[in-house]
């Protein structure tokens, strides 16, 4: 899936880039490449821009870049990764992947 | 005393400006890269019997040649070749930090790290075993905190050591999977025996190739060694796509990536889950989706409103300076000539220009107190789905908002824009923001021809004009001629920090100084001009007439001394309203009124509009002038004279209004833009375009206002 349609607390993994050019090398550099891990925490009041959380960092980008980061959700049934109790959904102050 | 020099590089808000400010103390200055507007920080310490010039680079997440920032530090490393580097990095965020490092370690230059804000680090609870880390880097690591000033001593004694070869560099490599090794060779081999090439480090040249760097590829390809090394490079990507559908560019990133993760695990002690920081519990109210436009909103009226009210009290002293100052000039100088360039030429015309330095000040006080605290990201976050959709980044609002105050702060707060089109774009449709010198216009050409309830919706309809006109210029010129490389918008939101005092006065001191000396001298020369064309040539005959009739009046006997008075004030003012119609801007109206007939001008209007450009408010004292009214009359009288004259009607006052909205900016925000842009042409263009937009609003106003009005 894109992480475009990620949703707000979904918790994930890059699996590859689908863009090219400059904005595939700014998402590189900001090291989002396969095997990052990331949070998305929410998105503008406009409902554009998204803000995702890895690393330490946190992370603005448009849908439309967005579109091109092809990830996949981490932590729900059967992903293969272990399982994170069901809190998935659940708003936890200060909960951070 | 020896010299050494020294660069700080690292990503943008790891605290390298607080350590560079932490190492040089009060010892900068502010120039700029050649060829871009980024800022270059100088400064210098004495420390060890040497002289440490210190080089704040732009912060920079990579060294790939796709940003300003990253071009002009790669450049600086290449070209200038510092003696050391030190590569600041963030300590609660090393994971992140060390992709730069792992790119010194490629370039091979003699660097050494600043493990930064330590202090932070041990708060976290997270333990970094630095002589770990050390082996694996190949280069000294130096923990500091810029905050608490811990440090600095130790990093000024490594940077002379390294600087001096006391401390060998290891330079350790950093290896890729076999299949990219054994291609990095391959044509590093190639390049090393091409004898135009020595300078660069070949292996990091076959690097950069692999990984589709077109700076590498243009350097490469003027000599013949291209032909083979471009025959290994097809061989590369094709046998990366057959066996990983993939390119080397992203294996080359993940190997990187490898490498950082393989360090962390060995070095890195922390808490598993990752607390919830300031930053969080901020966000969650400063981000809300229903708080967060609200909370943006009152940000930048509270800029806004700091800048143009507080400014307004010192503005007001300074312009009474300057009369002040005109008034004590005025008299010492016998020459009528010299005393009419000094007084009304430069006095004026550069205090026109200064006067706007509290605003400008207290604007740049605001930005980087923004910009320093993290909130500006967020702000750009917030409103950039407006801003998108006419083609503008969102950190384009803040500029815009700012050109209704005055264009110049305006169109130099446009430096926080990272992309050179979307600065370009946004610098364009400033001007089409309504300043605030053009006021004094709308209020006069109002108040004389609509009531005053009319009066406050035809002020808001050219406001609002304004802003379309300003809009649809930006997703005309994105949607055309700008369009091909905008800026993603993939942007860090920066943890908030609480700006040091010193850093905010810095750089609002930067930009006050960069003003004034604009004010000094290009903007002098502008105004000057304009002056000169006010003023000359004198008509001799028209003087000498003048002087008979004033001779005549003064002889005459049969009239009180109060009436000679009048009578003689009046005639001056006729005189300098023939005076003006004669001199070269006289001309250059009567020139224009073919062109200007059809909006509903004639050449009276023609020589208002020219000079404005000196500063729009200009325009209603030219009017008062040129309709022979004395200046204490003011503008009620103005008011009065415009309503008698028969080709001045309720069309001519909008259609005016609407191309003083719309033609060209002052001479000022003409040079500042000019010196933002970098080059003439694009300002050229823009007048262009702005005289034609003008003109075109002007006439479907002035026609559609005859037909209804």
């Amino acid at each position: 899936m894109r992480l475009s349609d990620m949703e707000i607390g979904d918790k994930g993994e890059v699996t590859g880039l689908k863009v090219e050019g400059a904005v595939r090398r700014r998402i590189m550099d900001m090291g989002l490449i396969k095997g990052t891990r990331f949070k998305v925490l929410r998105v503008a009041p406009l409902g554009d821009p998204m803000e995702i959380f890895f690393k330490g960092l946190y992370l603005t980008l448009r849908r439309q870049e967005a579109e091109g980061v092809m990830v996949q959700r981490n932590g729900g049934v059967g992903d293969g990764s272990p399982m994170s109790g069901g809190q998935r959904n659940r708003w936890q102050w200060g909960a951070r992947p | 005393m020896k010299e050494l020099t020294v660069a700080l590089a690292g990503n943008p808000n790891c605290g390298k400006s607080s350590l560079f400010n932490a190492l040089t103390g009060a010892h900068q200055k502010v120039g700029n890269f050649p060829g871009v507007t980024i800022e270059k920080y100088e400064g210098h310490c004495d420390f060890g019997g040497y002289r440490i010039r210190v080089v704040d680079l732009p912060g920079t997440y990579s060294l790939t040649p796709y940003s300003p920032e990253e071009i002009v530090t790669r450049q600086y490393l290449i070209e200038e070749r510092p003696d050391v580097v030190v590569n600041v990095i963030e300590g609660p965020n090393l994971e992140r930090s060390l992709l730069l490092t792992t790119q010194l370690m490629e370039m091979e230059v003699d660097f050494l790290v600043a493990l930064n804000m330590m202090d932070e680090v041990e708060e976290q609870g997270i333990s970094i075993e630095t002589k770990q880390l050390q082996q694996l880097l190949g280069c000294h690591i130096v923990p500091t905190s810029a905050k608490k000033m811990t440090g600095i001593d130790a990093l000024l004694n490594h940077i002379v050591r390294v600087g001096t070869g006391k401390i060998e560099i290891q330079k350790n490599k950093l290896f890729f999977r076999p299949a990219l090794e054994e291609r990095i060779n391959e044509i590093a081999s190639l390049v090393h025996h091409e004898p135009e090439l020595q300078g660069f480090n070949s292996r990091w040249l076959a690097i950069k190739l692999l990984e589709s760097d077109k700076e590498a590829y243009r350097e490469v390809r003027q000599y013949p060694v291209w032909v083979k090394v471009e025959v290994v490079l097809q061989e590369a990507m094709k046998e990366v796509r057959r066996q990983d559908d993939s390119d080397p560019e992203e294996l080359i990133a993940e190997d990187r990536n490898a490498f950082i993760r393989g360090a962390m695990k060995e070095c890195v002690r922390g808490p598993k889950e990752r607390p919830a920081t300031m930053t969080d519990y901020i966000d969650m109210v400063v981000l809300n989706r229903l708080l967060g436009l609200p909370v943006f909103l009152l940000v930048v009226w509270a800029v806004f409103h700091l800048t143009f009210s507080l400014g307004a009290p010192a503005m007001d002293a300074l312009s009474s300076l300057f009369a002040l100052a005109a008034n004590a000039v005025a008299p010492l100088l016998p020459n009528e000539m010299l005393r009419s360039i000094l007084v009304d030429g430069v006095i004026a015309g550069v205090g026109g220009v200064l006067v706007f330095l509290p605003n400008i000040v207290l604007l740049f006080i605001g930005l980087s107190f923004l910009e320093a605290s993290g909130y500006m990201a967020r702000a750009a976050f917030v409103i950039d789905r407006v801003m998108h959709r006419f083609g503008l980044h969102g950190k384009s609002f803040i500029p815009m908002i700012t050109g209704f105050g005055c264009s110049i702060p305006a169109i130099m707060a446009t430096r926080t824009l990272q992309s050179r089109t979307d600065r370009l774009v946004t610098i364009m449709i400033i001007p089409f923001m309504s300043c605030g010198a053009k006021l004094p216009v709308y209020v006069l050409l109002c108040g004389a021809f609509f009531s005053p309830a009319m009066a406050g919706n035809i002020l808001f309809g050219i406001y609002l004009l304004g802003i379309a006109v300003g809009l649809w210029t930006a997703w005309v010129l994105k949607s055309t001629v700008l369009g091909s490389d905008s800026e993603p918008f993939v942007m860090e939101l920066p943890p908030y920090r609480w700006p040091t005092f010193g850093s905010v006065i810095f750089q609002a001191r930067a930009k006050a100084l960069m003003y004034v000396k604009k004010a000094g001298t290009l903007i002098l020369a502008a105004v000057v001009l304009i002056w000169v064309a006010g003023n000359y040539p004198k008509n001799p005959e028209l003087d000498g007439a003048f002087a008979v009739r004033s001779a005549e009046i003064q002889a005459d006997s049969g009239m009180t001394p109060a009436e000679k008075e009048q009578l003689s004030g009046e005639l001056g003012r006729m005189l300098r309203s023939d005076q003006l119609a004669y001199s070269f801007a006289g001309r250059a109206g009567m020139l224009m009124e073919p062109v200007l007939r059809p909006i509903g001008f004639d050449w009276r209007i023609g020589i208002a509009l020219v000079t404005g450009l000196a500063a729009k408010e200009v325009v209603v004292s030219t009017m008062a002038t040129i309709y022979a009214l004395s200046a204490e009359e003011g503008s009620a009288d103005l008011k009065a004279t415009l309503q008698r004259d028969p080709s001045f009607n309720k069309a001519t006052a909008l259609s005016l209004m609407v191309f003083v909205l719309l033609y060209l900016p002052c001479m000022a925000a003409l040079g500042v833009m000019k010196k933002e842009v970098g080059r003439w042409k694009p300002v050229l263009l823009y007048s262009v375009y702005s005289l034609s937009i003008a003109w075109v609003m002007s006439f479907i106003v002035y026609r559609t206002a005859l037909l209804i009005l």
